[in-house]
This record gives structure tokens, sequence and C-alpha cells, in this order.
């Protein structure tokens, strides 16, 4: 009984540790190519909240495009992308009542896209869920909607405090610049 | 946007949809402009509309992902929206905005046949995914108007150029008048009876 609980809490902690870590092409934290990608998606309207999502690398072309992001809480990023351009590609959750969902975004228009020309850190931008009406017979739709809070202070600050590897990787220093140079 | 609820009920809607969506598109939805093999084919009120469509950049290799039994219905072709009467497509075009339609293969002449009488292009679409678990597609502005006149047989509208980025934004719309090009492409298949007019897009408003 003590056992399948300790198996039970190891495998809770498997799926938290699994829900905020990236997924997708790996690559060394610590790589000087590297940028630091994140946003918010405020998913109170939604049928579930947001545990996975993915950027798909639009350009230069790839064989591996799909790029996951972590997530926790609605913030969503991911500490080693290679310079090139993205976008938002798809979220997923599930919900007790709801099921498994996947909210998937289209693939013209830049409103969840941003082109990395040199390493450094970007900020996606903050997003709320809306629900639009459709048809009876119709599939549900969604759309998106920037907001201002969080803002790239709040959301960086939480990556500090939430993550320790990136915390304690190259990428602590660069984001503690960046938030002196967001508050000067 | 769409979500997509319960993942397996979720892809076989989908797969449905998209199939529902593929033989409404190649058989059911109103018909396009018919291609054009020969000018005896035509009616006393026809002309043959020759014109060519590009994209810039071209599409690269995996940017347009087609799944399907009829997926050479899609490849590499957008869909002008065409109609005799100007509007601007506010929404999402639906089924029936795509009857009339000319189905054109990037970088290639199309020769269709129409109603000798000017008409509008109102827009243009091009899948991006379809057939597997996505379906995309972009969109392209229209806003262009065809000039025939009664009675003649041929006329050429330009090469029309969409310029885009990689997110598929078009930066740029260009008629580009590839007349020489055209002219000897029609004379190789129609022969030199009737004269190719030179009337290359122009802007509907």
């Amino acid at each position: 009984m003590k056992h399948r609980l300790w198996l039970a809490l190891g495998l809770i902690t498997l799926g938290l540790l699994a829900g905020c870590a990236s997924t997708g092409p790996q690559r060394d934290i610590n790589d000087p190519t590297n940028s630091l990608v994140f946003g918010y998606i405020d998913m109170d309207d939604a049928p579930t909240s947001v545990s996975s999502a993915w950027l798909t690398q639009v350009a230069p072309p790839s064989d591996m495009p799909y790029w996951g992001l972590g997530v926790n809480k609605g913030l969503f990023y991911n500490s080693y992308l290679p310079p090139g351009s993205y976008q938002l590609s798809k979220l997923g959750g599930s919900g007790f009542f709801a099921g498994q969902h996947e909210y998937g975004f289209p693939r013209q228009g830049s409103k969840t896209a941003l082109r990395i020309a040199k390493p450094g850190i970007y900020f996606l931008g903050s997003f709320k869920y809306k629900k639009v009406k459709s048809g009876m017979f119709e599939q549900a739709k969604f759309s998106i909607e920037k907001i201002n809070k969080p803002t790239e202070a709040e959301l960086l600050k939480r990556i500090l405090d939430e993550d320790s590897e990136v915390k304690n990787s190259a990428w602590g220093n660069k984001i503690r610049a960046r938030l002196a140079q967001l508050k000067s | 946007m769409i979500p997509r609820r319960g993942l397996l009920a979720t892809r076989a809607r989908l797969l449905a949809a998209n199939l529902l969506l593929l033989g409404a598109l190649s058989a059911c939805v109103g018909a396009a402009r018919e291609p054009v093999d020969s000018l005896s084919e035509l009616g006393g009120g026809e002309t043959v509309v020759v014109g060519r469509v590009e994209l810039v950049p071209a599409l690269r290799k995996d940017e347009q992902k087609i799944k399907g039994l009829n997926s050479s219905s899609f490849e590499n072709k957008v869909f002008l929206i065409a109609d005799e009467h100007y509007r601007v497509l506010k929404e999402e075009p639906v089924m029936a905005d795509y009857a009339g339609r000319i189905e054109a293969i990037l970088g290639k002449n199309f020769f269709v046949r129409s109603n000798s009488k000017p008409f509008f292009i109102l827009g243009g679409m091009l899948y991006l995914d379809l057939g597997g678990r996505e379906m995309n597609r972009a969109y392209f502005p229209g806003g262009l108007k065809v000039s025939i006149k009664p009675g003649e047989k041929a006329v050429y509208v330009g090469t029309l150029q969409y310029h885009r980025n990689e997110f598929f934004e078009i930066t740029k719309v260009a008629v580009v008048d590839d007349y020489e090009r055209a002219t000897a492409e029609f004379k190789k298949k129609f022969g030199v009876k009737y004269p190719l007019r030179k009337a290359l897009l122009t802007p509907a408003k």
C-alpha cells in the first residue's frame, strides 16, 4: 500500500514535470544561439485550461518543425529556440467534464508569430481565449485577443521563480538584465 | 480557430468533414469555370479567359500538406472566387461563393470558359492543410475586374502575383503583363484563327 502511494506520488510528479517541461527537438539550454520565447494565455472562458503548447517553425525549413513549450498556469515558454520564424500552432488541455481538447491556430497571419533574427528574449504577448458564436451544425470556434496583463516583466519573474533549470542557466542573468531594462 | 474535443472522436469528425469538403469542392459546389481545350467548344456568348496566378516566393515543399485520394485536385491550386456582381467578401467565403471559380494551378496558365461578360475576382483561397488532422486555408485579396467585350473569343488577363511572407500574409499584389508567353501557348493550343486580346486585370472600383 505504501509502495503504491509512492508510485502514485511519483507518477503525479512526473506528470507535473511533463506539464511544464518543453518537448520536441532538444538543445543545450546554454547554447549561445538560443532564444527564450514566452507568452501567456488566459483560458478562463475556454472549456479547459492549457497543459501543452506548440510552436511551428515556418522558416528556415525543418524536418522537425514542431517545438514544444513548457506550460504552467497560462505561462508558456521555450528557452532553446534557434533563429528562425515561428508561429504558435496548437494548445492542448483536458478537463474532467470537457475531456481532451486541442486548440489549433491558423497558419495564415502573424498575430501569434515571431521572427528571431538574433538570439535574445522574445515576448509573444499575453492573450485571452474568446469563444466565437457558431451555427448549430458548425464546429465550435474561438479567437484570441491580446491583453495587457500579465506584462512581460511579470512573466519573466514567474519563469525565474518557477523554473530552477532556467534560473540556474545562462538565462538567469539575461532575464535579470531584461527585467532591469524593463524597469528603467 | 476551432477547438477540437475528445481527440479520437474529433479525428473521425475532422476526417469526415474533410472528406465531405474534398468531395463537395471537387464535385457538387457550384461548378468551376471549365478548362477549354478547343475554341470550337465555345458557345456563341462565350469567351476563353487566359491568365496565371503566382505566389512570390513560390510554395516550398511541405508548406502545403494535402492528404487523401483526391489530393491532386487541391495541390498547388488557388481557387479564385469570381462573380459577375462585384462585392467585397467581408467574412470567410462560404461554399456558394465558390460557384464560378477559376481553379488556377500556381505558375501555369489557365484557359477557362466564361460568359462573354465582365466579371470580378473577389478573392482567392489555397488549402495549406487538408485531409489530415488539420485543415488550414490561406486567403488572398480580390477586388479585380476582368473586362470582356461581347463577341470576343479570347482574353488575356495577366499574371496575378501574390507576394507573401512566411506567415502567408500578402505583402503585395501585382498584375504582371506576360502576354508574349501566354500568346505563344495560346497559339500552340488553339491555333491562330482567333487573336488573344490583352485586357489585364484592373481594380474593380
